[in-house]
């Protein structure tokens, strides 16, 4: 039996975002191992750009308009012209870099592969026969930003607490004095 | 087309978020004065902070008035104002009033940049207040960041010395480390429940039958606390961090810093984890008993001071610990006991810390043999040095030995083996930890100055209130330990 036929028996109303799902956890992975394996600093954030794109894209499927439209807009708008920009501004070298790699990889490697299995099991042990529901209710941006200013009031006024210090102690650390 | 639901204004009880607000004010306000007066205003910021720390503390006072009225819960149980959260409160502003007088005369003759330091002090508080109420996983989250940014920041704050470059940039890089360990734990929990609260995540726990994700859930959030708390093995930033951030900064992490991770350890663990006791207290059992013992054995061979107080920070923070570890069967005393020993551990710490930086301004040095004479020329400080070192070290009729004794109570109360075996581990440690306090002590006392100085030390005003503050209550701890309020019960039911 094919994997189409497969998904398909599975749960048939769900077919396109099944086969959209694959391929967009495909690109994720792969593009999230060139990201660490790459010896170009340039090359790694552009691969970045993929994960999270990718991750954006993983929100939609989800019916979650409003995350998948910040992680759009903070994580690839902000944080990588942000990185990009430091690469270019630093001393940083751009293009092939030999030294990228030093010898704890293979212990990293180790304990990423670790971390998989146990989270695996875990997830699997707990979700495994799980199924999506017959219909998704998408979550409306309105939905959102109504919870944001009831019930999440005081997270939310800390976050512009956090921001405003933030953005003075890192004025206080980079500036040259 | 969807309709979203009308838009329901949220009732706020003002009075019970009214410390938060208050605090709020007077930093947005220190921030107006230090933009509008600039050089000018450098003299006032630091008492107009630690003014605004105590005008703070009375909204806190009049909650506490009115405690007929407790607990307040609002937004549907996802802020609690309790008497475990009023003290804690008053524990957090207390603390950074005293950092504020360690820091005042640190920052200005070290020119550094002042009015900013005050600042992100003031908006790491407000995190440490919006902890001791919140109650469900965002709340714990954002605080936890607001804690902690303005901390990586301010550790580098000495931006020529590359020690404190170092400290701050190893705090970040495993702070945020912590954070994503954290929060994968978090997110587990949320998929559990489906509802954020900690109330609500209990029954979601109970209910559920896959131990394997529990226990994955659990651990990185334990996990993730651990490292604010530098529990070991995840205490390896907080040597350095603590040896290159500005010594009152580290007096801060020391105290107020380490005390909001265990205010989050403790809520989470009490309030969203009762059922799980099998599952968490074998966990925080191995941690308590590595992190007293290993934190003991390395203070041992330090010889910088703050280092030293460092590694028994690390060890205190495996006593705090301990209660945790059989919090299934007696919760309430688990957390009384935690919430007695910090507020204990703050006063005799913040101490030890105010000593520090008063005899760093003779002796230029942080190295333990620098302390050489100290009683010959400074004989007022070595006596407060050796009355905040025999309270670490647990010795009646000092605060210490209070909160040792609380600790070793709920440790036996369960009558359990592993209870008996702690509290073991915790006497046996309690000898270790007095052998290094005294070799300060001896150094004091009884070795000559080793550069044969003996010009005075000057005790500015802010030390010497400083250093009158945290001796008293480390002294009144001690002999009348019922002054500490008692924080009650920490798990409110759900509306």
């Amino acid at each position: 039996m094919s994997l189409f036929a497969l998904i398909a028996q599975e749960t048939p109303q769900f077919l396109p975002q099944n086969i959209a799902f694959g391929v967009i956890a495909v690109i994720s992975v792969v593009a999230a191992l060139k990201m660490v394996t790459t010896s170009n600093v340039v090359h790694a954030a552009l691969y970045l750009v993929l994960v999270l794109a990718s991750v954006a894209a993983t929100y939609i499927l989800l019916a979650a308009e409003f995350v998948a439209a910040t992680q759009i807009l903070v994580y690839i708008g902000a944080v990588m012209v942000l990185m990009l920009f430091g690469v270019m501004l630093t001393r940083a070298q751009i293009g092939a870099e030999d030294d990228l790699n030093h010898d704890q990889r293979w212990i990293g490697g180790l304990v990423a592969a670790l971390l998989l299995a146990v989270m695996s099991y875990a997830l699997i042990d707990h979700y495994g026969d799980d199924r999506l529901p017959e219909t998704i209710v998408p979550q409306t941006t309105a939905e959102v930003s109504d919870e944001i200013f009831s019930t999440y009031i005081v997270p939310f006024e800390a976050i512009s607490v956090l921001l405003l210090a933030a953005l003075i102690g890192a004025i206080v650390v980079a500036r040259r004095d | 087309m969807l309709i979203a639901q009308e838009f329901v204004r949220p009732i706020i009880d003002w009075h019970g978020v009214a410390p938060e607000l208050t605090l709020l004010a007077i930093g947005a306000m220190v921030t107006l004065v230090d933009i509008i007066w600039n050089e000018k205003a450098q003299r006032i910021i630091p008492t107009l902070t630690g003014l605004g720390f105590l005008a703070a503390l009375l909204p806190v006072l009049t909650l506490w008035s009115d405690r007929d009225e407790l607990p307040r819960v609002m937004w549907d149980g996802a802020y609690v104002v309790d008497e475990y959260s009023l003290v804690l409160k008053g524990l957090f502003l207390v603390s950074a009033y005293v950092v504020v007088l360690l820091a005042t005369n640190y920052m200005h003759d070290g020119d550094y940049y002042e009015g900013e330091f005050y600042q992100l002090v003031s908006a790491s508080v407000v995190g440490m207040l919006v902890m001791t109420s919140a109650r469900d996983l965002i709340s714990i989250f954002v605080a936890i960041e607001l804690i902690s940014i303005p901390a990586y920041l301010m550790a580098a704050w000495r931006k020529r010395d590359l020690k404190s470059n170092e400290a701050g940039l190893k705090y970040m890089l495993m702070g945020v480390f912590a954070s994503a360990l954290m929060l994968y734990g978090m997110s587990l929990l949320y998929g559990f429940a489906g509802d954020t609260r900690l109330a609500a995540i209990a029954p979601a726990l109970r209910s559920s039958e896959s131990i394997p994700l529990i226990t994955l859930a659990v651990v990185f959030v334990v996990v993730g606390f651990g490292f604010k708390v530098s529990a070991v093995p995840f205490h390896t930033w907080a040597p350095d961090t603590y040896e290159g951030a500005p010594t009152p900064l580290t007096a801060f992490l020391a105290v107020a810093s380490k005390a909001a991770g265990f205010v989050a350890l403790m809520s989470v663990v009490i309030v969203a984890f009762p059922e799980q006791s099998g599952v968490a207290e074998p966990l925080l059992w191995v941690l308590a008993a590595v992190t007293m013992t290993v934190g003991n054995l390395i203070a041992m061979r330090q010889t910088n001071i703050v280092r030293m107080l460092a590694y028994s920070g690390i060890a205190q923070a495996g006593y705090m610990i301990a209660p945790l570890a059989v919090f299934g069967d007696v919760p309430s005393s688990a957390a009384r006991a935690i919430v007695i020993y910090l507020v204990i551990y703050a006063a005799m710490n913040l101490g030890a810390f105010a000593v520090v930086i008063t005899a760093a301004r003779k002796t230029r040095s942080g190295e333990i043999s620098s302390y050489g004479g100290l009683f010959q020329y400074a004989p007022g400080l070595a006596v407060l040095m050796t009355l905040f070192l025999f309270s670490l070290a647990g010795i009646p009729p000092f605060g210490g030995w209070y909160a040792k004794y609380q600790v070793f109570l709920v440790l036996v109360e369960p009558a359990t083996t592993a209870g008996y075996v702690l509290a073991a581990i915790g006497a046996v440690n309690a000898v270790l930890a007095a052998f290094y306090y005294l070799s300060i002590m001896k150094q004091m006392w009884f070795m000559p100055e080793p550069n044969g100085d003996h010009t005075r030390v000057q005790i500015t005003p802010s030390l010497q209130a400083a250093l009158a503050i945290t001796a008293i209550v480390t002294l009144v701890t001690g002999v009348l330990p019922g002054v500490i309020p008692d924080v009650g019960d920490l798990v409110v039911a759900l509306p």
